[in-house]
């Protein structure tokens, strides 16, 4: 064994074992472990502690964890081996010495709350697997097993045979593909698309009136995301404009709806619908009017200034000059339902409501992006400079994508604040346009399969992981950190049309695409 | 109506103290393959700038078919027959071969916005039309079946004719190529020199050109202007350039002529 093994496995190991300890000491480990014991069907009430063989759970996990990321891609079997081994013994021998000072610190009776608050007795008994001094040894044989389990999981699963395999059933499923589609009648092809989509429809048709109202909540939430994010993406995705403040945009639909449908502070009661149209124009005007003066900015300089843009807005709602109009910091209260054959929209319309208006953004998104107008926006994202001389007015093609990504924005607002019957300054804060823009970047820019996957996993998850509440922030943090890294082009990347045979009728059996560099890889 | 599709008239253009270009006279008569050659940082690139509106010239005239142009935005220049590639291949690197071309015809298609959206029967129609004038455009250019790669993923040759074949999109009447052969090798050299022949003599197409491989420069030009130090130095038939002292000083230095005349007796006397 020569010593860089040694070394880098270490490593490893202590950095594991740093942040197993960190996790302590913010009280993640309780929390996982709740966690877990809920999603395998084991209710945790508020206030009393899980089993701790769910905590073991995690700590499997963690520990092979490790030995899988110290086993190294390249070099002899023997040596990852012993490193996810090393790796594991660091890593126990780091936890324990932790645990060791707890378990001091338990018999003691000493209580360190007033610096570490999250360190209570309970929880430090818990991190002892309700053991005592037996545990540290649990710890401590549990990573160093696992570190090894781990490193040969890796070796095992990054095998040449494992590749061979996987390769295979991506074959396999491939042809059986072909073989079912070739196999079925031409009619069925062609019209199984839109049965597909009649299945979906009638899925999302009957999920909002079964699932009951806290769902609908959740799931009206990501849809208003992904309209959101669709606006934002026309503006960032399609036309290459760094836009941070659709919150700004988002909150003139949300006023436009607010104030024309409400008795307080001007009485006006226009409805539902005219407010709405009023809201989405409204936006538009808003994007004209901060596209106009910054036309020539990019990249950064374009970021701080519609960031800038979007703090003006939620500080002029929130300032005393515009109380009479605006209602101030109080916001508006009260906003009149749409109506349905007379009845008030309940939840379920609501969410029919957002369904639809999803729909219909999602179409729009499409027809644009594969228009002239949307190759002129994908060429100014790629080279502004050429793309003019290619004889693309740039500046009003940048413009128009602010007002038609401005139009999304503000139908998601106006939707919104019916819906709260609320809204305030705090609901168009920093934070929502910086919400957008992760879903849009984590999803992946100009796919909408990615977008609507990103609002679920930002936005829908931590409604329904409300364990998490706490830790929110820091969660969202390390995901965001750790997709750049996995996935720096998303969650479900976009992949360019395949247009040639469709500009080449009757010579499709000429075309003969190449096996490497195609689009769709 | 003039006989020179493009005329610039004491155009100049400095950065700072540089003179860039400094009073050049060009032109260009219809139908001609122009060459413009120059030791480096002579100013043909930023002619070139100058003419497809990328720099404002701060003296002179450029006159297209007679009517100035120059300080013009380059989408108009664009749109009004004058399509260019770059010296460094500069394509919409993430869409597809067939992206880019389709943007090389924007000035072609008039659909807007709402079109897009409601699928008039004039943006089916242009959108048909658009598609299989692209793929033509490609099989034009020899790129028949890349279609759908992207333009980055294409081969450095394939990616200098899928730059052509987008200027060609926008059906120019003139093409100004920058340095077409830089970094080919003798083989995708032949081939484009006779491809650009063909462009002329198929499409009608005026070129103008900048190029360091003098075989292709005396090959297929009609015209030859040289420039140095942003100053056109000489005029003529390639012949007439091949034999000018003043070129060859520029490009071998003061003393040159003599260099290669005595070079040139030499191989007449190996010769003989």
């Amino acid at each position: 064994m020569n010593k860089e093994i040694i070394r880098s496995s270490s490593q490893k190991g202590l950095l594991f074992g740093i942040v197993m300890i960190f996790l302590v000491l913010i009280n993640f480990h309780l929390m996982a472990s709740t966690m877990i014991s809920k999603l395998m069907g084991t209710n945790v009430l508020r206030g009393s502690l899980p089993e701790a063989r769910f905590f073991i759970i995690f700590l499997v996990l963690y520990a092979i964890w490790v030995g899988w990321s110290a086993a190294s891609r390249e070099g002899k079997t023997i040596h990852k081996l012993f490193e996810g081994l090393f790796a594991g013994l660091i890593a126990g021998l780091t936890v324990a010495l932790f645990g060791l000072l707890l378990f001091y610190m338990l018999e003691t009776q000493t209580d360190i709350r007033k610096y570490l608050t999250a360190l209570s007795f309970p929880s430090m008994r818990f991190f002892l697997l309700d053991m005592g001094e037996l545990g540290i040894l649990v710890h401590f044989g549990l990573f160093t097993l696992l570190g090894l389990l781990g490193s040969a999981l890796a070796v095992g699963l990054r095998s040449q045979k494992v590749a061979h395999f996987k390769q295979g059933v991506k074959t396999a499923i491939t042809n059986l593909r072909l073989r079912i589609t070739n196999a079925l009648p031409e009619s069925v092809n062609k019209y199984g698309k839109y049965g597909i989509y009649l299945l979906l429809l009638v899925i999302l048709f009957l999920l909002p009136t079964r699932w009951g109202s806290y769902y609908n909540f959740v799931f009206g939430m990501v849809g208003l995301y992904v309209i959101l994010g669709i606006g934002l993406n026309i503006m960032l995705g399609l036309s290459g404009q760094f836009m941070i403040g659709i919150a700004a945009l988002f909150a003139m639909g949300a006023y436009s709806v607010a104030l024309l449908n409400s008795p307080i502070p001007h009485g006006l009661m226009w409805g539902f619908w005219p407010s709405l149209a009023v809201g989405v124009v409204m936006a538009v005007i808003g994007g004209l009017l901060l596209g106009l003066p910054i036309m020539r900015l990019r990249g950064d300089y374009l970021g701080i200034v519609t960031l800038g843009f979007g703090e003006i807005i939620r500080i002029l709602l929130n300032s005393d000059l515009l109380t009479d109009i605006t209602g101030g910091p109080r916001g508006v209260q009260n906003i009149q339902q749409p109506t349905f054959l007379g009845t008030p929209f309940n939840d379920v319309m609501y969410a029919y409501l957002i369904i639809v208006a999803m729909a219909v953004s999602i179409f729009l998104y499409y027809r644009l992006e594969n228009s002239r107008t949307g190759r002129a926006w994908l060429s100014i994202k790629e080279d502004a400079l050429v793309a003019q001389a290619t004889g693309i007015d740039v500046q009003k093609y940048k413009l128009l994508a602010l007002c038609v990504g401005a139009a999304f924005a503000g139908l998601a607002g106006g939707i919104f604040a019916a819906r709260n019957q609320f809204t305030g300054p705090n609901d168009h804060t920093l934070m929502v346009s910086i919400n957008v823009l992760s879903v849009v970047i984590v999803g992946g820019l100009n796919s909408i399969p990615g977008i609507i996957l990103g609002s679920f996993a930002l936005r829908g998850l931590p409604e329904l992981l409300r364990e998490l509440e706490t830790y929110r922030l820091l969660v969202f943090g390390a995901l965001l950190v750790f997709m750049m890294l996995v996935r720096p082009d998303g969650l479900w990347p976009a992949s360019r049309p395949d247009l040639e045979e469709k500009g080449s009728p009757g010579l499709k059996e000429d075309i003969e695409p190449a096996e490497e560099g195609r689009s769709n890889d | 109506m003039t006989e020179y599709i493009i005329e610039t008239i004491k155009v100049s253009k400095s950065f700072g103290g540089l003179i860039a270009v400094n009073e050049v006279d060009l032109q260009v008569p219809r139908g001609f393959i122009y060459s413009i050659i120059g030791p480096n940082g002579a100013g043909k690139t930023t002619l070139f700038n100058c003419i497809s509106g990328f720099y404002t010239p701060e003296s002179g005239n450029i006159l297209y078919y007679g009517t100035p142009i120059q300080g013009m935005p380059t989408n108009f220049i664009s749109s009004q027959g004058i399509s260019r590639t770059y010296q460094n291949v500069r394509l919409f690197g993430n869409l597809t071969a067939m992206e880019n071309v389709l943007i090389g015809l924007h000035n072609k298609l008039n659909s807007n916005l709402l079109d897009a959206v409601i699928h008039t029967p004039r943006s089916a129609r242009e959108n048909t039309w658009s598609l299989q004038e692209a793929v033509r455009l490609l099989e034009f250019v020899g790129l028949k079946g890349f279609g759908d790669y992207l333009a980055n993923n294409l081969p450095y040759g394939l990616q200098r004719r899928l730059e052509i074949a987008r200027a060609l999109a926008n059906n120019p009447r003139l093409l100004l190529l920058d340095e077409p052969t830089a970094g080919m090798n003798i083989q995708e050299t032949t081939d484009l020199t006779q491809f650009i022949k063909r462009l002329r003599d198929e499409l009608e197409i005026s070129i103008i050109l900048i190029e360091h491989d003098m075989k292709v420069v005396m090959d297929i030009s009609d015209r030859i202007s040289v420039l140095d130090y942003g100053m056109k130095i000489a005029e003529g038939s390639p012949s007439e350039i091949q034999s000018n002292s003043r070129v060859i000083e520029a490009y071998l230095g003061p003393g040159g002529a003599a260099l290669a005349e005595k070079y040139q007796k030499q191989r007449r006397n190996s010769h003989a």
